[in-house]
């Protein structure tokens, strides 16, 4: 495992970069409003980074940037080691994206919209239909019209279109938006089979859960600012967590810990007495609270140690920077 | 400081083959050209407006014609002919063969965007502008094919089922004659020719027609006896005149109709042919590319087709013939004006009903040089083509 940080990010000049996606001071405005605010981004390549935030923190607003389908006010970016836009061609040569809904010509068959874009790319591109249809699982449907798909089976499209350029870089735009569950698994499977490709793959989502289960880092972004970024058990671990304990006296346990410092984060529940600890609380707090509950004359038959999740850590994180100074 | 874990294997370099596939060039590709043909032509409401407008109507037109001569050729003239085929072409195919092409060109401008698909083209670092450039040949593939189909109907039709005989004025006349062998004819045929050309006055026109049968109880004068009132006076109407009389108005008035008259062919020819088939190509590439350009611009398809319905059946006619002093030169810029300039000769001008001079009663084309209207036509086509490319290489996807 190598670490880097941004001081010693290489220069933007080729494609041998070790970030698949680097910004610095990136910043797009709509009028008065900053919709992409000054974002230093380091998306390393071989993993799955998740792209989390609130609605309208500016996360499809940043990937258009990023893709060249809007221009950036100030700041620079790279895309698998090309500057972008100046090497716009050669970067995006090997990235393929979903944005937003993926809507295509509904009169033409899926194979048909596929060609359109394998036109677009290199000429082995078009060699890459059959292969990507039969990945996302609509080859059975290739030669029906789009306008006959379903919203699942046009973000499945909408993949099939990504992989047609053999890509380095995925960026998906809420991939799992109009899946059923097993859809969803499949999707969250295929993303995985990508990453393990040695693909990177970023997924732009709400659906923190499944952001968990599939990314392997994150970046939270909320008014236009990246404000967290890095793998998510880093992130995870400078969190708060709760201990939650079963024991014979749940009522007396409380008023036991009430008068010690781990009273202010007490609450008794019918599954027994969960405190949450904050960000930073050694392991040690863990063995003084069952200290107390056994020299108290109180059994204790479980204490159990769990983690922040990411929802419960975005919820913290965002409301946090959303709370008046 | 942002610390973040490199987690992921080398990355593999990207193949050579994408450095030299030119996506950053602004030339489309010949796979770009033929998907974007296929994305066009399987728009079947777009593509049953075409069919219908350049083959369909015409081919039913000619059919009609072609069945009813077939089953009364005493009260249905022929099929084809010249004259039905300077009808066909000035009065239909030139004009709303430009309105389907605009329909075209403002469907392959706007739908990529409409359609929720410039993005994902913008996505594969192909240049906008060689995005922008596949859809004027294939757009211009699929309407010059449909003019050319329809047009190729129409001149075999009006060659191959053509009148044996020039339909002058309702009379059959011998095609090709020379003035002298025209006035001989007029002599032979004295009672048709004051019958049923048309004359108005002038050298040896100036009494009332000698009075002769017509049909149908009819005559070509006033009866004998009449008196009329003329600039010298009065006329008595004789109670009858020589044949020799009679003869010499009839080749007076044949000698009037003689431009006229040969101005008519039994069918077009050849040159007049490839010149008109020219010339609608022309017409309907200039609809295509003001479409494509206008509804990139504004990135929508229906005003723009509007707008350029608008343009070519209100505007034009009005503004080709009638001359508003301070927008002359405005005038002269309008596409349909120029292109009215440089029509084949013989043909008449859409709308006029009578030749770029214009028929009876029809104001004359305002005044434009030939250079001027090719200048404008080559002006319409690069200005268009160039704001279509510029607000696709600027949008935002």
């Amino acid at each position: 495992m190598s670490t880097a940080t941004l001081a010693d990010s290489p220069a933007v000049t080729g494609g041998d970069t070790q970030w698949a996606v680097e910004t610095h001071g990136l910043t797009k405005r709509f009028g008065e409003n900053v919709a992409v605010n000054d974002v230093e981004l380091l998306v390393p390549r071989g993993c799955a980074f998740g792209y989390l935030g609130p609605n309208g923190a500016g996360k499809t607003t940043l990937i258009r940037v990023l893709l060249g389908l809007t221009h950036a006010d100030s700041g620079t970016m790279s895309l698998l080691g090309h500057a972008v836009p100046r090497h716009r061609d050669l970067a995006l040569a090997r990235v393929g994206a979903i944005v937003d809904e993926p809507r295509f010509h509904g009169h033409l068959t899926g194979r048909q919209n596929l060609q359109i874009l394998a036109a677009a790319r290199e000429p082995a591109a078009k060699g890459r239909i059959e292969p990507a249809l039969e990945r996302v699982g609509i080859l059975h449907r290739a030669n029906d019209k789009v306008s006959k798909y379903s919203m699942g089976m046009r973000q499945r499209l909408g993949v099939a279109a990504c992989l047609l350029g053999d890509p380095q870089l995925l960026i998906l735009d809420e991939p799992m938006n109009g899946l059923d569950p097993a859809g969803m698994l499949d999707m969250r499977d295929m993303i995985l089979s990508l990453v393990a490709e040695g693909r990177t793959v970023v997924l732009s989502s709400h659906l923190l859960d499944e952001v968990e289960r599939t990314c392997d880092a994150v970046a939270i972004v909320d008014r236009g600012s990246v404000i967290r970024q890095g793998p998510i058990s880093q992130l995870l671990a400078g969190s708060s967590f709760e201990v939650q304990i079963e024991c014979s006296d749940p009522d007396r346990a409380g008023h036991l810990l009430d008068a010690t410092a781990f009273g202010a984060h007490l609450s008794v529940g019918p599954d027994g007495l969960a405190i949450s600890l904050p960000a930073g609380t050694e392991r040690d707090a863990i063995a003084e609270i069952n200290r107390l509950l056994v020299e108290g004359g109180i059994s204790v038959y479980r204490l159990q140690h769990i983690q922040a999740s990411l929802e419960s850590w975005f919820l913290e994180v965002t409301k946090r920077l959303g709370d008046p100074e | 400081m942002t610390t973040i874990t490199d987690t992921g294997p080398a990355p593999t370099p990207i193949p050579a083959e994408t450095r030299s596939d030119h996506r950053g060039s602004w030339i489309p590709t010949w796979g770009m050209v033929t998907t974007r043909l296929m994305e066009l032509r399987r728009r079947r409401g777009m593509m049953i407006a075409l069919i219908a407008v350049n083959i369909g109507i015409p081919v039913v037109f000619l059919g009609v014609r072609l069945i009813t001569h077939a089953v009364d050729p005493k009260s249905y003239g022929p099929a084809g002919g010249y004259t039905i085929f300077t009808t066909l072409v000035a009065g239909f195919m030139y004009v709303f063969g430009f309105v389907v092409a605009a329909v075209v060109g403002c469907t392959a401008g706007s739908v990529d965007l409409t359609e929720g698909m410039f993005r994902h083209l913008v996505i594969t670092g192909r240049s906008r502008l060689a995005l922008y450039f596949a859809r004027i040949p294939a757009g211009l593939a699929i309407v010059i094919a449909m003019v050319a189909v329809g047009y190729t109907i129409v001149c075999v039709v009006c060659v191959f089922a053509a009148p044996t005989q020039l339909n002058y004025d309702g009379v059959n006349v011998p095609q090709g004659l020379s003035r002298p062998a025209l006035d001989t004819w007029a002599a032979s045929h004295a009672d048709e020719v004051i019958c049923d050309f048309n004359y108005n006055g002038g050298p040896g026109l100036n009494g009332p027609p000698p009075n002769v049968p017509c049909g149908g109880g009819q005559s070509s004068g006033p009866p004998p006896g009449t008196v009329i009132q003329t600039k010298r006076g009065t006329i008595t109407v004789p109670a009858s005149e020589s044949p020799a009389q009679i003869r010499a108005f009839a080749v007076s008035v044949a000698n009037q109709d003689y431009t006229d008259y040969h101005s008519n062919f039994l069918v077009p020819s050849t040159s007049l042919m490839v010149d008109v088939g020219l010339w609608i190509a022309l017409e309907a590439t200039i609809g295509f590319i003001v479409g494509l350009g206008l509804a990139s611009l504004m990135g929508q398809r229906t005003v723009p087709v509007v707008l350029l319905i608008v343009l070519e059946l209100i505007l034009t006619p009005i503004f080709s013939r009638h001359i508003i002093s301070h927008l002359l030169n405005v005038q002269r810029g309008i596409v349909g004006v120029a292109m009215a300039h440089i029509e084949p000769g013989g043909l008449p001008t859409p709308f006029s009903g009578g030749g770029s001079g214009g028929g009876p009663g029809v104001n004359p084309l305002i005044p434009e040089s030939t250079l001027t209207s090719s200048l404008v036509i080559v002006g319409w086509i690069v200005v268009w083509t160039a704001i279509g490319a510029w607000r696709m290489k600027t949008r935002d996807a």
